[in-house]
């Protein structure tokens, strides 16, 4: 498939692309959570693909998989509407706060002591300690 | 614009929650009634029972309690008497219900298949406990050595405590016969005929324990039986417990049963219940939580759902799925807004997004079912490995190399961004 964009044209692998973001939605819409940071290097890694197309591409094929799971998981009556009212607000509220801090903070720092706390949380999820 | 929209949000989220709050106090009729039906049902029972009962009448044991309310859980002291040299066992149980689930997939000793039925009940107690003689205590501990294999059933007969099991024993039960295929097109599969009495009892305890999982929150070794047959029994009802009645039992035999009697737990704020997950918590818990892993989110370019599901099954006693089912709308309407703001600037090739959206919707049918088939520690143990995966590709980006790439890749983005803006307001 040939995508144009801003007077560029790129080829892609779509039969890759939607392999890759089948089973990333799979997985992402069982354990509920958005899926953004696999889809980002499957579209720049595996579709070759630069930056400046894929984030906002890749927003969009994410939405299409958390809208489904979202309706799903409703249909499924795994949904808590009391739970959700208490941490939609602090959500919206951390996406107003997080760019003041932005500002501040190195984004390559940010990103070490997150891997340092994804790899506790996953040894302890795994039962290691 | 931006405050426009910032408005919009904490209007909607305050006509939502009034809705809500609306909507709990229109239930509450429905609170009121439903005792009355129970007793009603509670009337039958005793009628059936009435020949036995007479017979029993002077060996079933008495029960008095201490306190009839609680504030967020507590403990009371239950007192009675029993015939002496007798066992006594108190069954503990909440009004409220909530939903388990079991998915069958081990191989039948008997036929050697894997049956692949779904077990699901909308009606076992939020809280269930059995508490039995204290002289029991090493048989307990055997069982909890036994780690996750142990089996609700075997633990019930062999610590004698199978004689005052009975509510959820009554709980109605539905089974759906998986198939490969109904797990593609995603549904749960054909509903199979009712159990009779015997296989719901015994499915039952299985959904006991997919429910409460470990066999320190089904039983508990605190009853004191002195040799005249008086006993004493502590009876701990946990914070963040389902609010409402709990019904106390003693029994010495399955035909010798005290009269229930019951204790008021009381939730107030800023503990709410969360009836969908069987649970009350603080609500400035989970707001605070969410508020720190969302803004960490965005510092990092990650969503939040990563941290936020794995922190929130192992701080609090929510089940995996209702987690699952409820993290996910809320980062619906950022990704919403996201998109929104790039199209503005028709900063997104639709066709490849579109193309790629549609096969993630696929994906997106699927996984939500297959949420209900595993375990809480299935759950734990596949998001373990997809944070360690995750982890490995943030390390990524922080090595030179990438860094260099990025830089330019970043540089070319930002030009690209400007066009774009630029362009847009020139229309």
């Amino acid at each position: 498939m040939v995508v144009e964009f801003w007077g560029h044209e790129f080829k892609v692998n779509i039969v890759l692309g939607c392999i890759g973001g089948f089973l990333i939605a799979i997985v992402s819409s069982m354990f509920g959570f958005g899926g953004g940071p696999f889809m980002v290097p499957l579209m720049t890694v595996g579709l070759g693909l630069p930056m400046y197309v894929v984030v906002g591409s890749s927003l969009l094929a994410i939405f299409f998989n958390t809208l489904m799971g979202t309706m799903r998981h409703y249909q499924f009556g795994n949904f808590d509407l009391l739970f959700f009212l208490i941490m939609f607000p602090a959500a919206i509220l951390g996406g107003f706060i997080a760019p003041q801090i932005a500002k501040r903070v190195s984004p390559l720092t940010v990103k070490r002591v997150a891997v340092a706390g994804l790899v506790l949380l996953a040894l302890n999820l795994l039962g290691v300690y | 614009m931006k405050r426009f929209w910032v408005s919009m949000v904490i209007a909607l989220s305050a006509t939502v929650f009034m809705f809500y709050q609306s909507g709990a106090f229109a239930e509450k009729p429905k609170e009121t009634k439903a005792p009355v039906a129970k007793e009603e049902k509670k009337a039958e029972a005793k009628a059936e029972q009435k020949p036995e009962m007479k017979l029993d009448m002077s060996v079933a044991p008495t029960i008095q309690i201490d306190k009839t309310s609680l504030d967020n859980g507590g403990t009371i002291t239950v007192t009675g008497n029993a015939p002496a040299g007798k066992q006594v066992y108190l069954e503990v149980w909440a009004e409220k219900k909530v939903r388990a689930s079991r998915f069958d997939a081990e191989v039948d000793k008997e036929t050697g298949k894997r049956p692949y039925i779904l077990y699901m009940t909308y009606e076992m107690p939020a809280h269930y406990k059995i508490y039995i003689p204290k002289d029991k205590k090493e048989d307990l501990e055997k069982i909890k050595k036994e780690g996750k294999k142990w089996a609700y059933s075997k633990a019930l007969k062999d610590l004698g405590a199978d004689i005052v099991y009975s509510t959820p024993a009554k709980a109605k039960i539905d089974r759906y016969q998986a198939t490969l295929m109904g797990s593609i097109i995603g549904s749960r599969g054909d509903m199979l005929a009712a159990m009779d009495e015997k296989e719901n009892k015994k499915r039952s305890m299985q959904l006991v324990k997919a429910r409460f999982r470990s066999p320190g929150k089904v039983l508990a070794p605190t009853v004191e039986v002195s040799p005249d047959g008086s006993y004493k029994a502590q009876v701990t009802i946990p914070k963040g417990s389902a609010p409402g009645k709990y019904s106390i039992v003693a029994a010495v035999d399955k035909n010798a049963k005290s009269q229930p009697v019951t204790v008021e737990n009381n939730v107030n704020f800023p503990n709410v219940y969360l009836s969908n997950a069987g649970t009350s918590l603080n609500l400035f818990g989970p707001f605070l939580l969410t508020l720190g892993i969302a803004i960490f989110g965005v510092l990092m370019g990650a969503g939040g759902g990563f941290i936020m599901n794995p922190l929130l099954v192992s701080i609090w006693p929510l089940p995996h799925t209702i987690v699952a089912g409820t993290v996910m709308p809320t980062v619906l309407f950022s990704q919403g807004s996201g998109i929104y703001n790039y199209s503005k600037i028709k900063f997104i090739s639709w066709k490849l997004g579109v193309g790629i959206g549609l096969a993630m919707v696929l994906g997106g049918f699927i996984g939500p079912k297959l949420t209900e088939m595993i375990t809480l520690d299935q759950f734990k143990f596949v998001f373990g490995w997809i944070l360690i995966i995750l982890a490995a590709l943030m390390f990524w980006q922080t090595t030179p190399g990438y860094i260099a790439k990025n830089k330019k890749e970043q540089a070319i983005l930002k030009e690209f961004k400007k066009k774009a803006e630029e362009t847009a307001k020139a229309k």
